[in-house]
């Protein structure tokens, strides 16, 4: 019933290094990032059979693998708070307009440096591809929130970018 | 809506998972999962044999107790058809008692709970049969004492039913 062990050592190689990945963005440190890791994996093959073949293993390791990170954030006693009462209109600016040269490993490293909060709204959404619906209902927030925790996460890493390509010059 | 940002992600979406987990984690998911493996019969052998010894204890205690209230009125001196019946209940009683108990340990509040409910119940059956010797319609006291039975073993019923949803939403939650 646990499938063999090559066989999950397969789906380890297969997934470890995505999921690691999704872990770290959400949590921003890599031990915890290991720890999750191999807890996510852990629960995956002992409870494959609950495994329900709606999704791809891969989603479902991905669900366990955020579920996951983000009790280990709440744990650091991180609220993923309300900004609902606050409701000045983000403006919906766009990165069109700026000078900075996109480079993947900077827009990565400015992710790292955003506050919690922001950081997962923005991974979520930007990278593991979840629509604000969805991370309302992962975060146990509105989706009001959601989009506007999105806003700003956008307009800090903008910021952020910025700088560095200030610095850079 | 077409935001550079966004787009820029989409095709560059690989070079976003570059970090590496370290190359022991595979050992330490191993080593976890074989502990596991060997583990689980173990817990499964020590389950049963707890569940034997709980199962020869009460029929001890019943044999032993039955044995000290033989001098009292029994309901089969009253009527042999409620005794039967009685006995039929109190058995499967103590069987949805006992299953009650294993999920105990996950719902410790939810038990505790039912207990008091249950406790309440048997309470009343003992004052009934205190009762039974000196009143001077035994029948109807007899037919209550059934009736308590009765009543006991629907409330398990319902109480197997809410732990078992409960089991469930817990587990389904756990994702």
């Amino acid at each position: 019933m646990q499938g063999s062990r090559a066989a999950q050592f397969e789906l380890y190689k297969l997934y470890a290094k995505a999921m690691y990945n999704v872990a770290l963005r959400i949590l921003n440190y890599e031990e915890e990032a290991e720890d999750v890791l191999q807890e996510a994996f852990l629960d995956a093959f002992t409870r494959i059979v609950d495994f329900r073949q709606e999704t791809t293993f891969g989603l479902w390791l991905k669900q366990i693998v955020i579920n996951k990170s983000i009790n280990y954030l709440r744990k650091r006693k991180m609220e993923f708070v309300s900004t609902d009462e606050i409701s000045e209109v983000p403006d919906e600016d766009s990165f069109d307009d700026y000078e900075v040269q996109l480079q993947a490993e900077e827009i990565r490293t400015a992710i790292t440096q955003l506050p919690d909060g922001y950081r997962v709204v923005l991974s979520l959404y930007l990278l593991e591809g979840y629509d604000h619906e969805e991370i309302a209902h992962i975060l146990k927030i509105s989706e009001n929130t959601s989009r506007t925790q999105y806003m700003r996460a956008k307009k800090k890493l903008k910021s952020i970018l910025e700088q560095k390509g200030m610095r850079d010059e | 809506m077409n935001n550079r940002l966004e787009t820029f992600v989409k095709e560059n979406r690989k070079a976003f998972d570059v970090m590496e987990p370290s190359a022991g984690l595979w050992a330490k998911i191993e080593q976890e999962l074989d502990n596991k493996k060997k583990k689980k019969p173990v817990k499964l052998y020590l389950w049963m044999s707890a569940a034997a010894a709980i199962v020869v204890v009460f029929g001890l205690a019943w044999l032993y107790v039955g044995k000290l209230q033989n001098k009292d009125l029994e309901i089969a001196d009253v009527s042999a058809s409620y005794a039967k019946k009685d006995v039929h209940f109190a058995g499967l009683i103590t069987e949805k008692r006992d299953s009650l108990a294993i999920f105990a340990a996950a719902n410790p509040e939810l038990y505790k709970k039912f207990t008091a409910d249950l406790k309440k119940l048997d309470e009343d059956y003992e004052r009934l049969k205190t009762e039974l010797p000196s009143s001077p319609n035994q029948t109807f006291v007899v037919k209550a004492m059934v009736k308590n039975r009765e009543i006991q073993l629907q409330l398990l019923k319902q109480q197997l039913l809410i732990i078992n949803q409960v089991d469930d939403y817990k587990r389904v939650n756990q994702i």
